[in-house]
């Protein structure tokens, strides 16, 4: 089970979705969802479901909102996993000179990059954003992490509802604390962004912010 | 109600423990074995499980109705070990050992060596004076202390303080959203640290001989250079980049309403 080869049972995928497994059968069943993208993938499903279904305020009410993910693993189970060698699998199989052309442009791109860095003036730093060519780019790959990280916190704070009640009452207080001081900083950083949306200051410390929101978040999940 | 309990163990197992309440003592050593000792309340039962790879133990109340009571283990594993401690409340101080060591509210003390360590608590106090190449530690409300001598350092409170005392650091990252960071010490040569702070202070005390730059940028809040010697490029309501020394190390400080303190240790 805690291999490639072999995949998780049904009842495993479940419980892994909805928290319950054994103790005793977690630790390998998440070992190898590490090494098999199929259980992982619907095992991803499966939790989006639970958790969808849990927040529907009325157990009885429409399937209609979790069918199109129930539809989802239905036409996923379809899918045949191909053979090593069969034909579609050769044809994506990485070509040895397509790599090493990718290898060279990404060399090539990277010593540009670093011309580039180096032959830049040396400039005072400005927290009030706007002072380098820099910029957009900064912008553009801090405010992707800033999403990466605020997607991971909802999904995570989804799951701190889920087990809240089962966590002893000061971690619950601890945890609220934290995530307040945290979440005052980001409302801060948020309010400021809008006045200055291309300062890339701003943006890493929201990175930043979001990032230590996740890990208290991550705690949480060793406090029950 | 005394415990005393030992089994051999491979030098490179991997140990597993939990204790509601109370302290656990945890001591690296050069023997392939596992040993505990310690003290429990009635009601109260230890166990300890496993292989010669892998061991878990911990305390447990006998009827499963309540919490076991506090209780006090001592602990002497292999150095080369792996370990995973979980506590609630109990306080955890270990020496020459590594791995994943967590608590809710219990504070994490360290010493000696380690080939990594990650300690990691909601609100307890983290001391890490340790000699080791990685290190990883958080906390909430609780008080954070870096000291020793650790290479690669990631490192961060939500409001508590943090304390920056390490030597020979070459890749740091600190962080706290609203508890004061400060740092003590000369920057390794070749190191890059970068300090990230919300609304608390950053405050680095350096001696007249570091060496490096230092950029610190802060959106609203005062910049001081404690270095009247230096001048800074850029302005105290921007951001400042100063140069000590032969500029040997790079220190990153970002604020974001926080004061930023450069000064210069008599």
């Amino acid at each position: 089970m805690n291999d490639s080869t072999t995949h998780l049972t049904e009842e495993e995928r479940q419980t892994l979705a909805d928290g319950t497994i054994a103790a005793d059968r977690e630790a390998a069943a998440r070992a190898h969802l590490l090494v098999c993208a199929e259980c992982a993938d619907d095992v991803a499903r499966l939790e989006q479901l639970t958790m969808r279904a849990r927040h529907l305020e009325d157990p009885t009410s429409d399937l209609a909102e979790l069918w199109p993910g129930i539809r989802s693993r239905i036409e996923n189970a379809k899918l045949v996993t191909l053979a090593p060698d069969s034909p579609a699998r050769r044809w994506r199989r990485p070509r040895p000179m397509l790599m090493t052309a990718g290898l060279i442009a990404v060399l090539v791109l990277a010593v540009w990059l670093g011309a580039r860095t180096r032959s830049a003036p040396d400039r005072a730093p400005s927290a009030q954003g706007g002072g380098t060519g820099d910029t957009s780019r900064s912008v553009v790959f801090v405010s992707d992490s800033v999403r990466a990280y605020e997607e991971e916190a909802k999904i995570l704070l989804d799951r701190l509802e889920l087990t809240r009640s089962g966590l002893e009452p000061g971690a619950a207080a601890a945890i609220d604390k934290d995530l307040a001081v945290i979440d005052s900083a980001i409302a801060e950083l948020q309010t400021a962004i809008a006045r200055d949306p291309r300062n890339p200051a701003l943006q890493q410390l929201l990175a930043t912010s979001y990032r230590e929101k996740v890990e208290v978040l991550k705690r949480v999940s060793n406090a029950g | 109600m005394p415990v005393l309990r030992a089994r051999h163990l491979a030098p490179t197992a991997n140990v597993k423990a939990f204790l509601v309440a109370g302290s656990l003592t945890i001591v690296g050593w050069d023997r392939d074995s596992i040993v505990v000792r310690g003290r429990l309340r009635p009601g109260d039962g230890f166990y300890l499980a496993g292989g010669d790879s892998a061991v878990k133990f911990g305390v447990e109340n006998r009827s499963g109705k309540r919490d076991p009571m506090p209780s006090d283990l001592a602990v002497y594993v292999p150095r080369r070990g792996r370990l995973s401690i979980k506590t609630v409340t109990a306080n955890v101080t270990a020496s020459d050992v590594s791995g994943w060591f967590y608590s809710v509210s219990g504070s994490l003390r360290f010493t000696g060596s380690a080939t990594s360590l990650e300690a990691l608590t909601m609100s307890g106090n983290v001391d890490l004076a340790v000699t080791t190449p990685w290190v990883r530690a958080r906390t909430g409300s609780g008080y954070l202390l870096l000291r020793g001598s650790p290479q690669d350092v990631d490192v961060a409170t939500v409001s508590g303080r943090l304390d920056f005392a390490a030597a020979g650091v070459l890749r740091a990252q600190v962080v706290s959203v609203s508890g004061d960071i400060h740092y003590t010490g000369t920057p390794a040569r070749g190191s890059i640290a970068d300090f990230s702070n919300h609304s608390g202070a950053v405050e680095l005390a350096l001696p007249p001989s570091a060496s490096g730059v230092f950029t610190l940028s802060s959106v609203s809040g005062p910049i001081e250079n404690g270095f009247r010697s230096v001048r800074p490029a850029g302005s105290p309501t921007q951001g400042l980049r100063i140069t000590l020394g032969r500029g040997d190390s790079q220190v990153i400080v970002r604020t974001f309403k926080g004061a930023i303190r450069l000064k210069a240790q008599q």
